[in-house]
């Protein structure tokens, strides 16, 4: 017979167990939300805080296009790089998981290598590669092409190729992982049904492998929306993202409720566009 | 033999109290923050026991090169003191910082001109005696000498100027001639489109744009002088190949030819190339326009706070940051090279140094250029930046 847990919020031992959590969350997280959300109710004064009630800031935000501009193209060099980034790393970890398995940990050395290297360093890295009088151009230069054949540095392709670079290891391990997990005798069901390679594949590695995707493209969006160095460094910064407007809105234009706002536009806009995909993903879930 | 309130304790802790100075004055926030992070440095980083028993503690928020052993290792000696440092990458940040609280740890803030005057309204500063500074600013260039209006709030000394340089057009004399940027005309030519460099640093870029538009930014702007910035930002942007952020990306570009000039910067971005051999790379200022100075000279400045519990050892590092021997290092850093305001270094400088540094040029950049100051417009102005670069793209 099973013994039915009682969970109701009288339950003392309850509240005992979910008091550091709670405790956690309010003073890391929730407090330091409803301050800088105040904050936005602020007023600034000869690049001082004024602590006077306003709702100038939020006016600001609503009222300024080019706030909303540089918010749509964060969101559409994320899910750029989100796509990039699941298209490149899913047959990395689904041959990991399956054909490489005796290298595996190898290259998943080699591949945490990468991820703990300085994003800073690759990044620079990146631009003495693709510079007009970078690596690249002088290889080419001598294989016959014509000169300065690469010449995408400064420009949003940089930038997304900088964002995949830095953050594909995420979408790799997740996937990796999810597949590494699915049971071997599913697949081999699907064959003693009949199903070819590709159809196994389809019917069962890749529903299966759909959480690690789920994860890693919530990990690389989120991480997305916040990168400030590719822009910046590869992008040339003439395409600034979120993450570089609310830098140069604290620290150059010493605006602290307008850099407040403005991360919490990010923030929710981040969060709204998880869920709406989640939901979608979901509902085709539940239709399929 | 007076009984205190660690008296009782092992003649170890003792010693550690005293070097942390908590012994005699009590322990109010500032020593006990800064006991801690004595304790901390000790404790993490195994310190050698001189450090650990220096009798006082001090904070000095400074740009990097400030903080030279050189500099401070000589002052330490003489005072008994052990200076942490609070590394700033820009002024406007190391400013907000100081309004965030971080003004009730440091002693002492060496940073751009503009926002030490700032930190006089905003409360943050100790208004400085010109006549306690006398056989400084003995030394100094008269240009730099009291009473320096830029670096005064209602008639009161703010702080005293170490460094300066000027901003104007960074170019290689090996792929374009200095006469042609006499004016900024070269910014906005369609033949020097993906060639141009801009430093993304606040206002540095904005300020010429403005004086190259005919706008004073300086003064108080109106609507329709706001607007003629905005249309020669945008007029700029057009051309622009890169915005950086660091100074190494824009001395490589200039260096390979893959950028034809950089706007936004000046000596300081020039010096440090200059002092690894690369003469062609030189900072220009651009020559009068309509009775407009079209350069701008920038001035790094050094303050005492307020809040300091060491007001005295502070106004004493202040001297020594700018004396003879610490500004002569100041001026050949790796990093960055720059005059000082210092006039008794000149005779340290060999004629190569003085080469690195453009001293012969100095006085004509000076000349032909406005003092950098507060702009009343500024965060406009910033403003405007943010929406012309969000509509170029």
């Amino acid at each position: 017979m099973d013994m039915e847990v009682s969970r109701s919020w009288r339950d003392p031992e309850l509240w005992v167990k979910a008091l550091p959590s709670v405790v956690l969350q309010t003073t890391c997280f929730l407090a330091p939300l409803v301050m800088t959300f105040i904050l936005t109710f602020q007023k600034t004064q000869n690049f001082q805080l004024n602590w006077t009630w306003s709702l100038a800031t939020w006016t600001d935000v609503f009222t300024k296009p080019h706030y909303w501009t540089i918010l749509g193209h964060t969101l559409f060099m994320a899910v750029a790089c989100v796509v990039v980034c699941i298209i490149i790393a899913f047959p990395i970890a689904y041959g990991l998981a399956t054909r490489f398995k005796r290298l595996d940990n190898e290259i998943k050395v080699l591949i945490t290598f990468a991820f703990i290297t300085d994003a800073t360093l690759k990044t620079f890295g990146w631009v003495l590669f693709l510079d007009k009088k970078g690596a690249a151009n002088y290889l080419l230069a001598h294989l016959g092409f014509p000169a300065e054949t690469v010449a995408f540095l400064f420009t949003d392709w940089a930038t997304l190729l900088g964002m995949v670079y830095n953050l594909l290891p995420f979408a790799i391990f997740t996937i990796y992982l999810s597949i590494d997990n699915i049971d071997r005798s599913l697949i081999l069901a699907a064959y003693d049904a009949g199903a070819s390679k590709f159809r196994a594949f389809w019917e069962v590695t890749l529903p299966l492998s759909r959480p690690g995707i789920w994860a890693g493209s919530v990990l690389i969006f989120l991480l997305g929306v916040g990168v400030f160095l590719e822009p910046k460094v590869l992008g040339g910064g003439k395409s600034p993202m979120s993450a570089e407007l609310i830098r140069q809105t604290f620290e150059t234009r010493v605006n602290w409720p307008l850099g407040a706002a403005l991360t919490l536009v990010l923030m929710v806009v981040a969060i709204f566009v998880v869920l709406l995909f989640s939901r979608v993903a979901g509902m085709r879930r539940a239709g399929a | 033999m007076s009984k205190n309130w660690y008296s009782d304790l092992p003649q170890y802790y003792q010693r550690q109290i005293k070097a942390m100075g908590l012994d005699e004055a009590g322990m109010n926030r500032r020593r006990m923050l800064k006991g801690m992070a004595g304790a901390a440095g000790v404790a993490m980083l195994g310190l050698n026991t001189r450090q650990a028993q220096a009798a006082t503690q001090m904070t000095y928020m400074c740009w990097e090169g400030y903080n030279d052993p050189r500099i401070i290792d000589p002052f330490n000696k003489a005072n008994d003191t052990e200076i942490s440092f609070d590394l700033i990458v820009d002024s406007p940040g190391g400013f907000a910082k100081l309004q965030a609280g971080a003004s009730r740890e440091v002693d002492l803030v060496s940073s751009d001109m503009p926002w030490i005057t700032r930190m006089g309204p905003a409360g943050l500063a100790l208004e400085l005696n010109p006549d306690d500074y006398k056989d400084v600013y003995a030394d100094f260039y008269d240009q730099f000498k009291p009473p320096f209006e830029p670096l005064m709030n209602e008639g009161k000394t703010i702080g005293v100027a170490t460094r300066w340089g000027w901003v104007g057009p960074c170019v290689n004399t090996d792929v374009t001639k200095p006469e042609v940027w006499k004016t900024y005309d070269p910014v906005f030519d369609p033949a020097n489109k993906d060639k141009i460099c801009v430093m993304d640093w606040g206002d540095w870029p904005i300020l010429p744009m403005a004086l190259h538009a005919g706008i004073n930014p300086y003064e108080p702007l109106d609507e329709k002088q706001l607007n003629e910035v905005r249309l020669v930002l945008r007029a700029m942007f057009k051309n622009t190949r890169t915005l950086v952020g660091d100074l190494t990306q824009a001395q490589k570009g200039l260096l390979d030819g893959s950028l034809l000039g950089c706007i936004g910067a000046g000596s300081y971005l020039t010096s440090a190339v200059r002092k690894q051999g690369h003469k062609n790379i030189m900072a220009v200022v651009p020559e009068p326009k309509n009775g407009l100075k079209q350069g701008i000279i920038w001035v790094e400045a050094t303050a005492v706070l307020k809040e300091s519990d060491q007001p005295d050892l502070s106004q004493k590092l202040l001297k020594h940051v700018v004396s003879k021997d610490a500004a002569h290092i100041l001026a050949l850093l790796d990093s960055t090279c720059n005059v000082v305001t210092n006039k008794a270094v000149e005779s340290r400088f060999t004629p190569e140094e003085k080469d690195i540094l453009q001293m012969d040029y100095m006085w004509t950049a000076y000349d032909n250029s406005q003092m950098h100051r507060i702009a009343p417009n500024i965060d406009e102005m910033l403003a405007i930046w943010q929406e012309e670069l969000a509509a170029a793209q």
